[in-house]
Order: structure tokens, then sequence, then C-alpha cells
């Protein structure tokens, strides 16, 4: 605990008369998401901090383009202006550490007119203490911690790397997961490995991986016992994302909901075999370009193949969604494979090196 | 009730980062151009190159192009750089 001996909060304050002014200050500003935000005050985010047992000037990380630091007490503070509880704000400094990881570029994820937001999947025993929900509605308003997470990631870019609209954000359109775009993997329905265990994460431990991801695009297949044809579906809609957004291959996110799950599983599929089935069916040929209107940049290679994954592990399989219904979504990455899906354990280093003795 | 609030900005607490000297003028100096590599910057740097020489008497255009769109420059065009007296970049798109 670092109790009274914290050093204090650095920030400049403002004094502003009741709620209603404090809404006119941080809008009048530039400061939000265009949504109402709570007041960070400093016993809000003083418990933030307190949670994580973080001092204020704790260093998340440097981004690593523009070389901006960011401190635990500017992230608390945008946290709180998110609706985050303290319990939230661990899995928020995390998800923020992965995202300044180099191979996640976002600099170019947050600046680009390709218009992709944040995805954040959150795996582990955290999930149920925040009280996330990760089946009815997942990749919606399903719950406090989640939407409050997501929204957290995006008021720190405002504000602590300017990404605004027409500043360094030049987005022609977006999406509205740049308001939140947080999920949690439904590990209690499912036999499936966790999301953060495929990709490297000791089982057991609570973990975020963040993408830079697309809208989600629903798919429906109700209509079938095979799971070939089910994935044949998701893969379907991979394809349709290669031709009409980007050809290039990257990692993509698949949520599958129970219904569908359920008959992958009892069939004995694995995620891994999931992913090997995608890798294998979402592909296209160059020159299918020709067929939706971009036969100008086909130019001499129409029977080069382009996999929508550079390989099985690139596919993020998540378990997510209610308990009925043959809705599934394929979360396309933002161009390819410049920016790669980042994996970060929650308080536990997992690849730090033992101590000297 | 009066309520303070934090400030949610880095504040302008950036890294040290300063903008380079900026020249008097260019007459006879060499100007690097580093493109990301979109199509839209060859047309327009082909037009600054022509401003350049013809209108303020560059006497030298070297161009370069990053190998990742969205990344920082290459060390190797970075390393370059420090030879020329001023360099253009930016967004085409």
């Amino acid at each position: 605990m670092l109790g009274s001996n914290r050093p204090p909060l650095s920030s400049k304050t403002y004094d502003v008369e009741d709620f209603a002014a404090a809404q006119e200050l941080f809008h009048s500003s530039g400061w939000t998401d265009g949504l109402p935000v709570v007041p960070p005050t400093e016993v809000a985010v003083e418990a933030c901090l307190e949670w994580a047992l973080m001092p204020p000037d704790q260093l998340i990380g440097i981004e690593p383009v523009r070389a901006q630091p960011i401190t635990a007490e500017k992230l608390a503070i945008n946290a709180v202006m998110a609706g985050c509880l303290p319990m939230h704000f661990p899995i928020v400094a995390t998800a923020w550490q992965a995202m300044m990881k180099d191979e996640f570029l976002l600099h170019g994820v947050t600046s680009s007119t390709g218009g992709c937001a944040i995805l954040v999947i959150i795996n582990g025993p955290v999930r149920l203490e925040i009280g996330a929900n990760a089946t009815f509605n997942a990749l919606g308003n399903s719950d406090r911690a989640t939407s409050a997470i997501g929204r957290a990631i995006r008021l720190a870019l405002i504000n602590l790397m300017d990404v605004r609209p027409g500043g360094i954000d030049r987005t022609t359109l977006g999406h509205p997961g740049k308001f939140s775009y947080c999920l949690a993997e439904d590990e209690e329905g499912t036999d499936w490995q966790p999301l953060s265990v495929m990709r490297g994460i000791p089982q057991g431990l609570s973990a975020v991986t963040v993408m830079a991801a697309l809208a989600p695009r629903q798919i429906m297949n109700e209509w079938t016992t095979d799971p070939k044809e089910i994935l044949e579906t998701f893969a379907a809609e991979m394809r349709a994302n290669q031709r009409h957004y980007s050809i290039y291959g990257g990692n993509y996110a698949i949520v599958i909901p129970k219904q569908l799950r359920d008959i992958i599983q009892a069939a004995g599929w694995t995620k891994r075999d999931v992913a090997e089935f995608i890798y294998e069916r979402a592909r296209v040929r160059r020159g299918e370009w020709a067929d939706v209107g971009k036969g100008a940049i086909v130019r001499d290679r129409p029977n080069k193949v382009h996999t929508a994954l550079e390989s099985p592990d690139h596919l993020l399989v998540v378990a997510a969604g209610g308990p009925a219904g043959g809705f599934g979504a394929v979360i396309p990455p933002w161009m390819g494979s410049k920016t790669k899906a980042v994996t970060a354990a929650i308080g536990a280093c997992v690849d730090c090196e033992p101590p000297k003795s | 009730m009066i309520v303070r609030v934090l400030d949610p900005t880095h504040e302008l607490k950036a890294a040290g980062v300063q903008p380079a000297v900026r020249p008097s003028s260019l007459k006879g100096k060499t100007v690097g151009f580093i493109s990301n590599g979109k199509e839209g910057t060859k047309g327009y740097f082909m037009q600054l190159e022509r401003m350049l020489r013809e209108d303020l008497g560059v006497a030298d255009v070297i161009w370069r192009t990053k190998s990742n769109y969205s990344a920082p420059a290459d060390a190797h065009i970075i390393d370059q750089a420090r030879q020329w007296h001023a360099a253009v970049t930016g967004v085409g798109d």
C-alpha cells in the first residue's frame, strides 16, 4: 500500500460550480467523445491509483512514434471520465501498455484514414471480478465494465495522444467501436482454451488482447450441424472483406456464439482446428478485385493468391455471445499486417527475466 | 457546490522533440523528400521538385520512400537525412 506516502497529483485543476458546469468545461475544451463524462476529481483518481498500487507519476509507457509519455495519473483521469471503477483501471493500464508495443503501431492505427478502433478482449479471473458479461449482446452495451473500459481507451487517446477527429485522427468514416470496443471471452461457456492462453499467457492469469479492428461484420448460419459449413460462412465474410476493404492478411478476430460453438466443439474441433480451417478457406485471388470495381489495381497478377491470415496463429478465436442464435462476427484488422494484435497479462510479467542471484 | 476537476490532457508534457533549424534560403541546398509510398505522393513531389529547383534554386532533390506508410521513416533514411539541408515529408493518400 502506498497510502499517505503517495506523491501528490500534479495535473492542473479547475474549479467549476457544479456537474453541469463540468460538462461544459470538458466539452468546450475538446476533452470528450461527445458524451457526458464523470468529472475526474482527486478522490476518484486517487482511488484508481490506489487500487492498481501505482504512484501518479508511474510511467505506463512511451508511445514509440511521437515519444509521448503516458503516466498512471493521466490515464486514471481519463478512466474516471469514462465511468471506470477503480477495479477497472488495471485493465485500462495494461491495455495501454500493450498498445504502446512497437508491433501494435499505435500512431498508424489511430491516425489512418482507414478508420479502425482499438478492440480490447479480456480474459481470465478479472472478468468475473469486474462483472464483465460475455454472453448477451457481447459486442454491444453488454455491461458496465466493458463499456467503461473501452471508452477509457478512446478518451485517453483523445486527451493524451491528441487523437481528435481532424487532428491526429484523419479517419474518413470510423465506426461506432470508436466510442467503446471491449468484450470479455465466455470462458465458462466453452471447453476451448481462452484466447490469452492461445497467445502464450499462462492459464489462470488475467490478460487483455488489443487489436486494431474494423467494425464487426455479422454472419448467420442456423441451418447446419456441420462445423465446416458453419466456419465456411465465417471464411466467406473474411473473403468479402478482402475483396471490398483490404486484400492483405493480418489479425482477424472471429466471435463464435454458444449455439454455433456447441456444434463445433461437439464435433471435437479445437480453436486450433478452427484457425487452420479458416486459414485454408479465407483467401482470394487478386483478380477478384476486378469483380468489385477494383480492376485497376489487379495489374499483371490476377492469379496471385492472398490469404486473409498470414498463418493460422493470426486468427483470434473468441467465444462470446448470448446462449441462443447462430449469429457470429468477423472482425477484420486495420490494413493487413501493418499492425499486430498484442496480448499482455494484467498485474504480472510473464516474460521478465528471473532476478539474478 | 464547487467541484474541483483534473485536467485530462498531457498538458504539453511531450518528450523533448524540437523542430529543426530552418535554413534562411534553399538556394544551392540539398532537399530530401520522404514519401510514405502511396500513389498520391508521386505527383505532389514531382511538382514540388520542379518548384524547388526552378523557383528557389535548390541544387539537389533526393527521393526516399518509407517501407511502411504508417510507421516512422526507416533508420537508414534518417541517417541519410542528416546530410540534407531540409526534408519534406507528410501524408500523401
